[in-house]
């Protein structure tokens, strides 16, 4: 048994320095071609450079967690963190130069926020690795990390000053605690994740979230599909790199034809694994099982597609539009919400395989349940009064800017039901002793809320909060 | 009878006071919200919004159950009164015994409290006054000082650091219920409103949201107001400079922007709008003489100004149009936004008594510019500005403000502030000799206590190696658990 086992490390050990070194070479490569390139346009450290660097330093550390993934060779952590430090590094001098030239924090529009975001997370996670001794999360924090700068790529980027309204340094406090705060809860998601797999909550079950999210994701984007099969996307205006409105806060959409009918296809996909899994567990028989995980894996590969196809329609073409006359563009900047969909449905599938393929090693690595649980609660005690002081400051900014302290504005409402719901965490786990599994049902609810009050609130619901 | 009743009080009293019902408030508070943001809201929306959005009879259902304007509904007020009701009974309910102990500390734990104690420790010593003197030394060096308890025969250590951390919790429902008395407060007796504001025009009267007009004691008086842009156009700061006249005397005098208002007797004044208000303000023109004599003059045109160009010639702006179509023989007005501008004169003939309709620009088949006795050549427009004030009363926002900061330091206590006790009370161990029975407690953090215990121990520890012999230093103290 042992020999057996020394033996199938050798050869995973040999595939081990080679991966590490060819993500080693790729990145040096890309950094050398970059540098090239800087040279014969001049200026080297400025913030496009910096940000590429850290794309590429981000994109070798999540590399070499999914190599782990795929091969389960712990070597390949070490070196990932190596890459997300630079990539931290890189990130931080991207942001200071933004900074600087911009005059104000990077608060002011979403690219702007897209750049503190990727550098919170990194540097989150090298706390997390660090302080808590968390060794995988970068599993989680890169990926995520890399869809935010390539969709930083995306957006325009010029430096736009501030308008009236956001020229207050009761912005700069209520956004940096609305950032560390979100943060944190990002966090203790991430913990209460990893808390559920020490606990031996079954694979399954991840199966069953996992496609439950991803369906509620195209659920969502399917919203746009129009009943001949067109997918309607937000018109953009190149020359004003803005959307086009057709009246005050009123958009104007396009539809790009054929592309509904390919959501559509691809929701089907990522429905199939949930039907297998109820069929499994209706059936009690457990081989549906193994065809749901291998349609979880084809619903990757259709995601992927659809992705793609999104990408490539949007940027090129001019597409109808059945509120006005004519064809106008699109762009990806018109639909950030969709990519992000997109990619998260993507990641949260590929993190699923991740368990699938190599729980035992993941087990391995991270901390047991009983201190996750510990370390998850800690994490939120950080987050609630963060959050609270976020909305404390921003009801002082409010008060200052518009006159009122409360308006019941869709995003405020929202910002105080997850308090609300991070304050139910608290009371049942200090004064019912709720721990383990419902406490960390109660974090997932509780970042899931985050998440709609930060991306469903300004995608779904209009309102005064329209900068971010 | 009464024994009945008192019990069925109990119950109400039990009910509501308890962390079930808290819970269940806090779920239906989420749910109402959650509706009120994603049913249209009255006030905010178009009437005719509403009506697209929804059937008809789904509308009378929602403005009759309330949920077209969750937020002010009775019984979404009512809701949040209970809510408030239910932390003040926990908190009621509660306060008593966490009062009873946080006034008198347990300072001399007796034998079953030592039993149980989960963190503990046993020190052998060899002299009882000489092993408190080690102990209480030791706590100092650990940042403790110790209190000497007396007790029959000898005396025991006692010592504890931020008592107040017991009273935290309650201090943070205090903030809650102080953050709540100022939202109900401003609904009670806070306004909001608008008024807008030319430059040289006062008024006093403030349009409220409600729809009712509101007279102020004094009035406000806009000087100036203006608009500051970036290179590229965005507008970079709107402002206004206003004066308070109070019974005719200026009293105040401000420039506000967006984000720094103008208060006066609780009363704040927001720059929150600024626009054209699509009428003229001036209209510069050249005047010459149609048969060319004498020479061309600069004059201002104002609305309503008739101005003599010579002894028996008037002229005056007639209409102002911001964005001109020409339909049917007519001049129409397309928008209210100076796109297309154009001009009415009136020039006056006091000899011919005739009145020519003069056009800047020319309008063919509508204008008679050819038959004026003089030719106008426009130089510049101004067109009027108005500045949009949010006007605003809230009396209750500062018990909202302390409320705020109390919570904060509320939160710091409940969270990073631990109530620590430790005893040290000399015993006889198993085997009749003397030892100190060392215990420790704390309300949060229990794990990383358990460290700092550790280490306390050991400081005690240290001070006894002086006293203990050689071979008594090998005894290991247990730490129990």
């Amino acid at each position: 048994m042992a020999r057996a086992s020394a033996e199938q490390q050798q050869p995973a050990a040999a595939h081990g320095t080679t991966l590490i070194v060819l993500v080693g070479l790729g990145i040096a490569f890309l950094l050398f071609m970059a540098f090239l390139n800087v040279v014969k346009s001049g200026n080297l450290l400025n913030e496009a450079n910096l940000l590429y660097a850290a794309l590429i330093f981000y994109a070798g550390a999540g590399a070499l967690y999914l190599g782990f993934g795929v091969t389960g060779t712990q070597s390949y952590i070490k070196f990932a963190s190596f890459a997300t430090w630079a990539g931290l590094i890189a990130n931080t001098g991207a942001v200071a130069h933004r900074w600087y030239e911009a005059g104000h924090p990077p608060f002011a529009s979403l690219y702007e926020m897209l750049l503190s975001f990727v550098w919170t997370l990194a540097a989150l996670t090298l706390i997390a690795e660090k302080r808590y001794g968390v060794k995988v999360i970068g599993t989680v924090t890169m990926p995520v990390a890399i869809v935010g700068v390539v969709l930083m790529q995306l957006l325009h980027s010029e430096v736009r000053p501030l308008v009236p309204a956001l020229q207050s340094t009761w912005l700069h406090i209520h956004v940096t605690l609305a950032m560390l705060a979100y943060a944190a809860c990002a966090l203790s998601f991430a913990l209460a994740m990893m808390f559920l797999i020490q606990d031996k909550m079954k694979t399954e079950t991840f199966l069953a979230a996992t496609s439950i999210f991803t369906v509620g994701i195209y659920a969502a984007i399917l919203m746009r599909f129009e009943r001949w099969g067109g997918f309607s996307v937000v018109a953009w205006d190149p020359e004003n790199k803005t959307e086009v409105f057709i009246s005050r806060g009123v958009r104007l959409f396009v539809t790009i034809p054929d592309l509904g009918w390919l959501m559509l296809l691809v929701f089907a996909a990522v429905a199939a694994p949930l039907v297998l899994y109820i069929l499994a567990a209706v059936r009690k028989n457990d081989g549906f099982l193994s065809v749901a995980n291998r349609a979880v894996f084809i619903s990757i590969l259709l995601q992927t597609l659809a992705l793609v196809f999104f990408i490539l329609r949007a940027r090129d073409g001019r597409y109808p539009s059945l509120d006005a006359e004519g064809l106008y563009p699109t762009s990806l900047a018109a639909s950030p919400f969709i990519l992000s969909a997109l990619v998260g449905g993507i990641f949260a599938n590929l993190l699923y395989l991740l368990l699938l393929w190599r729980r035992p090693d993941l087990e391995r690595l991270l901390p047991d349940a009983d201190a996750l649980d510990r370390i998850t609660y800690k994490t939120i005690c950080i987050a609630f009064p963060l959050l609270t002081l976020m909305i404390a400051a921003g009801a002082y900014w409010a008060n200052r800017a518009w006159g009122s302290y409360w308006n019941w504005d869709p995003k405020e409402t929202w910002a105080a039901i997850t308090w609300l719901v991070y304050a139910g965490y608290l009371h049942m786990r200090i004064t019912r002793g709720w721990r383990g599994r419902r406490a960390a049902y109660f974090a997932i609810l509780g970042f899931a809320v985050v998440m709609f009050t930060f991306f469903g609130v300004t995608y779904l619901l209009p309102g005064l909060h329209a900068y971010a | 009878m009464p024994t009945s009743l008192r019990s069925a009080m109990r119950k109400i009293w039990q009910t509501l006071s308890s962390i079930k019902t808290g819970v269940v408030l806090i779920i239906l508070v989420v749910i109402f919200s959650a509706a009120g943001t994603v049913i249209l809201q009255r006030p905010i929306t178009e009437p005719d919004d509403m009506q697209r959005a929804y059937s008809p009879a789904m509308l009378r259902f929602l403005d009759a159950t309330g949920l077209t304007d969750v937020f002010h509904a009775r019984w979404f007020v009512a809701l949040m009164i209970f809510v408030s009701f239910s932390i003040i009974a926990a908190s009621v309910e509660r306060f008593p015994n966490a009062w009873r102990f946080f006034a008198r500390p347990y300072k001399s734990p007796d034998e079953g409290f030592r039993r149980v104690l989960p963190v503990q420790a046993q020190i052998p010593i060899s002299d009882e006054e000489q092993g408190l003197d080690a102990a209480e030394r030791g706590l100092r060096k650990m940042g403790f000082k110790a209190e000497r308890i007396v007790r029959t025969d000898s005396f025991s250590l006692f010592t504890e650091k931020h008592r107040i951390s017991e009273m935290a919790v309650y201090i943070v429902h205090a903030s809650l219920l102080l953050i709540f008395a100022g939202g109900i407060i401003d609904a009670l007796y806070g306004w909001r409103g608008y008024v807008q504001l030319t430059p040289g025009s006062a008024s006093n009267q403030i349009e409220l949201r409600s729809g009712v007009t509101k007279a102020l004691p004094f009035s406000l008086r806009c000087d100036a107001t203006g608009e500051d842009t970036y290179s590229d156009g965005t507008p970079k700061r709107y402002w206004s400079k206003l004066a308070v006249l109070d019974n005719g005397r200026e009293v105040v005098r401000k420039e506000i922007v967006v984000n720094d208002p103008l208060v006066y007797h609780g009363v704040r004044f927001y720059q929150s709008s600024y626009g054209r208000t699509g009428k003229i303000d001036q209209l510069i023109v050249n005047a010459a003489r149609a048969d060319g004599k004498g020479q061309p003059q600069e004059i201002t045109l104002r609305p309503d100004q008739a101005i003599d160009l010579d002894a028996n010639t008037k002229v005056q702006i007639a209409e102002f149009i911001p964005d001109y179509v020409v339909q049917d023989g007519h001049v129409y007005a397309r928008s209210n936004d100076i796109v297309n501008p154009a001009v009415h004169l009136m020039v006056t003939s006091a000899k011919t008594n005739q009145v020519v309709n003069y056009w800047l620009p020319e309008m063919p088949g509508i204008d008679e510019n050819a038959s004026s006795p003089y030719a106008f050549d426009p130089k510049d427009l101004k067109t009027g500005f108005f500045t949009g004030l949010q006007v605003s009363h809230e009396p209750g926002q500062w018990a909202v403000w302390a409320g705020v900061i109390l919570m904060a330091v509320g939160l710091t206590f409940v969270f990073y502030v631990v109530h620590v006790r430790l005893w040290v009370v000399p015993v006889q161990d198993a085997r009749g000799g003397f030892a100190l029975w060392v215990g420790g407690s704390a309300n949060r953090n229990r794990d990383a206590f358990e460290q700092t215990f550790k280490r306390i121990v050991e400081e005690m520890q240290k001070e006894l190696k002086p006293e203990i012999a050689a071979d008594e230093k090998k005894t290991a103290a247990s730490v129990t658990r």
